[in-house]
């Protein structure tokens, strides 16, 4: 079962391989250096490296008291004219802190030196799913990122806990209107249909009587946080999966762990995430054996998986599509530019279909070929020719430039003297693997209508042409 | 006289020779390839006006207004005291009301839609909505777009469905969507159609300092597939499609591996952006329209229709009906777009002759309250009315204007489900199954 990954295979190509993976990619030599480290230690750096979140102020956001202060001046507002005023500027307010929110964030992925972290993170968001179109308050939303931060790679319970008090949660899924005798059911419902378990792993019974279990759970209007209401909680009898007594949310969350479908449905979304689409059952069966074994313990689990051979299969190298934040952030990495202007980011991530801090649905984003349409597509490659010529004209924009990338320290000179010198190493940069003879062919026959040394207009066009390209959708 | 196959063949080689996609694609092709060749073919040929694109496919424009429209306001119940009584303010004078019945009848800027109405060419269905009523914009939004029940969270979108069930294999522009975003109507696990706001946009744009020609041959090198695409094509075009819906054996979205898979999609974008372009740059409005985002997304739409693009789907959306506050003047100048927009499509289409293929409906993610609220404006509510447009349309009033006074927690309470008003275009309009795509069956309405 995921037997490690022999020392003798470990090549560049493996690394590069898990820089993506567990993390969102890297110049060359970034790669170079987890290379030397060999397998184990090159995994083991990503769980040592140490959060490096204080490099990264969060912008300001409204607090919850001054919110609160805002509704009480709206309330009190004597004229129409007035509290119109008042909402357009609030709202514009928050408008802007979401877009910096997000915009933290990306950063953050972009330059993180615990890039694992970050990627757990946004697995977790995708799994929570939580969108601030409903709940329309950034600081919360900021919130319950560091909650999932915080938990991301520790025991699932906890986190499935944590979630269940995390306010921007208690709103999304209407958890503050439920009380003893009106509950609501959907989180109950989501907690064992997206969260835990699946469809079909439970009956409508289970929702009702577990909703039941939920009541009471509040978001404190002046301070933000969770608070328990406790005569609006239902102390009665459930029954519960098979089992009777006066469950509370937290013993209901620990009936659910222990289900064997529970680790399955855990461990089947995590490889699907970090590793290949399509697990076969037995490695299904395998990751939930694990996650049983450790009790529910992530990183421990994602330890094991990334020392495996399982995970550098040739079925899984190069494997998986792109998700459009892995994208971005991976390209202006190799590219060694920053994140473009927080206005094209948001319109970019728009089109290709991944906002976060704004999945599409309860059920997070399907990636894979989900990701992918003719649109989206063309998206990305009109995406690559603006980050290499900084014209916005190719996205239709106008006027936002980006940043200059510096074409001669990804392709020295010294590399341009002929066609093979220049893609050896160029190659490796954009794809981290050998491209197929037929594109290599392709990418000769385009050099060679040029005289060495070759300039920097045709290093970057050639570069274009690599990232208008299937294979670089995929890492 | 050539037969459609030996045409096809003939402007394939054709296309190929002067084509930068190169030889690869020479012995099998995707079905909506053939059409592809085949349509540009029919435009060669420079038929003025409009271009077949197989044998009077129909096709379905859905029109989103969004923000959730004030039906009351819409289709007015003047004769109703209550109606006043409940809004004092922005109650519309009955003697400019449109009359279409003696209770009943348009906003006054809506005088092109009543003369479609007077046409016959427009029904109107009263009291649209769905149980349990959803007043958030997003999860309303996303009840009409997936076609569930307000207490089921599903994510696929139900024209997504349709084009998964019916329209397998089908050219990539099946769905079109005029905007930035692809609507959650057309989400699925194998995502088909596109959007685009601007045609001239919806290509690959190099910005190759060197050689922009060169460069752009080599992309579409690279994006053209290793092996042909697998499989063997039924017949060169099937009757009752649309010119678009076939099946190709094993080269549905979940086949092959995921280059594979990139290399069809890239391929199939190319074809249609530039199928998209050759037609927007060729094909002009006899028509005006206004000057708004309707008006445009109408007009490219009615361009697309005349270029013969092989749509079963058309997507447009019109914003900014959340009226809250000081309503009057802003409803007035969102129902004077609309009118104007949708009589023009309407006069754009019959110059055409297309018509006949075309059935548009409406939708909101609800009303609005049946009071006004104190800021001269309208709180989110639930039932309202939807259009229903078309050469093949049953014109009248359909259904029952939902009481004024018998209210759902201040609401209007429906009489017609939504997905009845799907179930009706998917089974009478698209001759799709509408049980499969809904995942129920819905009642049909006489509205076709």
């Amino acid at each position: 079962m995921f037997a490690p990954l022999s020392e003798k295979l470990w090549n560049r190509t493996l690394a590069a391989h898990l820089l993506n993976r567990a993390g969102f990619g890297g110049t060359p030599s970034e790669i170079y250096s987890l290379e030397s480290l060999g397998p184990a230690k090159a995994v083991e750096s990503f769980f040592t490296a140490e959060d490096d979140g204080d490099l990264f102020p969060v912008p300001p956001l409204t607090l919850p008291a001054e919110r609160f202060v805002y509704q009480q001046k709206l309330k009190s507002a004597v004229s129409e004219d007035e509290k119109k005023i008042l909402r357009s500027a609030f709202n514009a307010s928050q408008r802007d802190s979401m877009r910096d929110l997000r915009l933290w964030w990306l950063n953050r992925m972009r330059y993180t030196s615990a890039p694992l972290l970050e990627k757990v993170t946004l697995f977790w968001h995708g799994h929570f799913a939580t969108s601030n179109q409903k709940v329309e308050n950034p600081w919360l939303m900021w919130q319950q990122n560091e909650t999932l931060r915080s938990y991301a790679l520790g025991k699932f319970p906890d986190l499935l806990k944590a979630m269940s008090r995390d306010p921007a949660m208690i709103k999304w899924l209407d958890l503050g209107t439920s009380k003893k005798n009106h509950p609501n059911e959907n989180f109950a419902r989501e907690l064992m249909e997206l969260f835990s378990l699946g469809e079909g792993h439970y009956t409508e019974k289970d929702v009702q009587e577990s909703a039941r279990a939920f009541t009471g759970y509040r978001v404190d209007q002046q301070t933000g946080f969770f608070k328990m209401v406790s005569h609006d909680f239902d102390p009665g009898m459930k029954s519960f999966m098979g089992r009777i007594g006066s469950f509370n949310g937290d013993e209901i969350i620990d009936i659910i762990v222990a289900q064997p479908q529970c680790a399955r449905f855990i461990g089947r979304k995590l490889w699907k995430y970090f590793v290949s689409d399509n697990p076969s059952d037995q490695t299904v069966e395998e990751v939930a054996c694990l996650l049983r074994s450790n009790g529910y313990d992530i990183g421990a689990t994602l330890r094991v998986i990334f020392k495996s051979q399982d995970f550098y299969s040739s079925a899984v190298i190069h494997q998986q599509i792109k998700g459009p934040v892995q994208w971005m952030i991976q390209t202006t990495k190799l590219l060694e530019i920053p994140l473009p202007d927080a206005k094209v980011l948001e319109n970019s991530l728009t089109m290709l279909g991944q906002v976060v801090f704004a999945p599409p649905n309860v059920k997070g984003w399907d990636g894979g070929r989900a990701w992918i349409s003719a649109s989206t597509l063309l998206y990305r490659y009109n995406l690559a020719s603006y980050l290499l010529s900084g014209k916005a004209k190719v996205l239709g924009g106008g006027g936002i430039k980006t940043a200059v990338v510096p074409l001669e320290k990804l392709s020295p000179l010294s590399s341009r003297i002929g066609p093979d010198h220049l893609l050896d190493p160029l190659e490796f940069l954009v794809f981290n693997i050998r491209v197929s003879a037929k594109d290599r062919a392709e990418f000769i026959s385009y050099l060679r209508q040029y005289p060495t040394p070759y300039a920097d207009s045709v290093v970057r066009d050639l570069m274009q042409i690599m990232m208008g390209t299937p294979e670089f959708q995929l890492c | 006289m050539k037969t459609p196959r030996e045409q096809t063949l003939h402007t394939r080689r054709q296309f190929l020779r002067t084509s930068m996609l190169g030889g690869a694609l020479a012995s099998t092709v995707p079905l909506f390839l053939e059409k592809t060749f085949l349509t540009l073919d029919s435009m060669a040929a420079a038929t003025p006006g409009q271009y077949a694109t197989g044998k009077d496919g129909t096709i379905l424009v859905v029109l989103q207004m969004a923000g959730g429209n004030d039906g009351i306001n819409t289709l007015v119940p003047f004769g109703d005291d209550a109606y006043y009584r409940a809004r004092p303010k922005i109650g519309l004078p009955a003697n400019q009301i449109l009359r279409i019945s003696d209770y009943a009848g348009l906003h006054p800027q809506l005088t092109g839609i009543r003369d479609l109405y007077g046409l016959g060419n427009l029904g109107l269905i009263q009291g649209v909505g769905y149980p349990n009523p959803n007043r958030s914009h997003f999860r309303s939004t996303e009840i009409w777009q997936t076609a569930s029940d307000a207490e089921r969270n599903e994510t696929e979108g139900w024209l997504g469905r349709y084009f998964d069930n019916c329209c397998k294999g089908a050219d990539p522009t099946v769905g079109v969507a005029i905007g930035n975003q692809t609507p959650q109507a057309f989400a699925s696990p194998n995502p088909q159609g596109v959007a685009f706001s601007n045609p001239e946009q919806f290509r690959y744009m190099s910005d190759a300092a060197s050689d922009p020609n060169s460069a752009n041959m080599f992309v579409r090198e690279m994006n053209t597939p290793d092996q042909e695409v697998e499989g063997t094509i039924h017949g060169a075009v099937s009757d009752n499609s649309g010119g678009t819906i076939g099946m190709i054996d094993g080269a549905g979205n979940n086949s092959g591996s995921t280059v594979e898979f990139l290399q069809r999609t890239a391929l199939g974008a190319q074809m249609s952006s530039d199928k998209i372009l050759a037609i927007t740059r060729k094909t002009k409005s006899s028509v005006d329209y206004p000057h708004t985002q309707l008006g445009n997304s109408l007009n490219l739409v009615s361009r697309l229709i005349a270029g013969g693009l092989p749509t079963r789907v058309y997507y447009v959306s019109q914003g900014g009906f959340d009226t809250h506050a000081n309503q009057l003047p802003t409803h007035d100048r969102l129902m004077t777009d609309l009118n104007g927009s949708l009589s023009s499509f309407v006069k754009d289409l019959k110059a055409q002759g297309n018509f006949d293929r075309v059935l548009m409906i409406s939708f909101s993610e609800f009303g609005r309250r049946v009071a006004e609220n104190a800021s001269g404006g309208t709180d989110h509510g639930a039932a309202a009315p939807l259009f229903v447009l078309g050469g093949g349309v049953k014109p009248g009033l359909f259904g029952a204007y939902p009481s004024l006074t018998n209210l759902y927690q201040g609401d209007l309470r429906f009489s017609t489900d939504f997905r009845s008003v799907y179930a009706t275009a998917l089974e009478k309009w698209l001759g799709a199954p509408s049980e499969q795509v809904l995942g129920k069956k819905f009642p049909l309405l006489p509205f076709i």
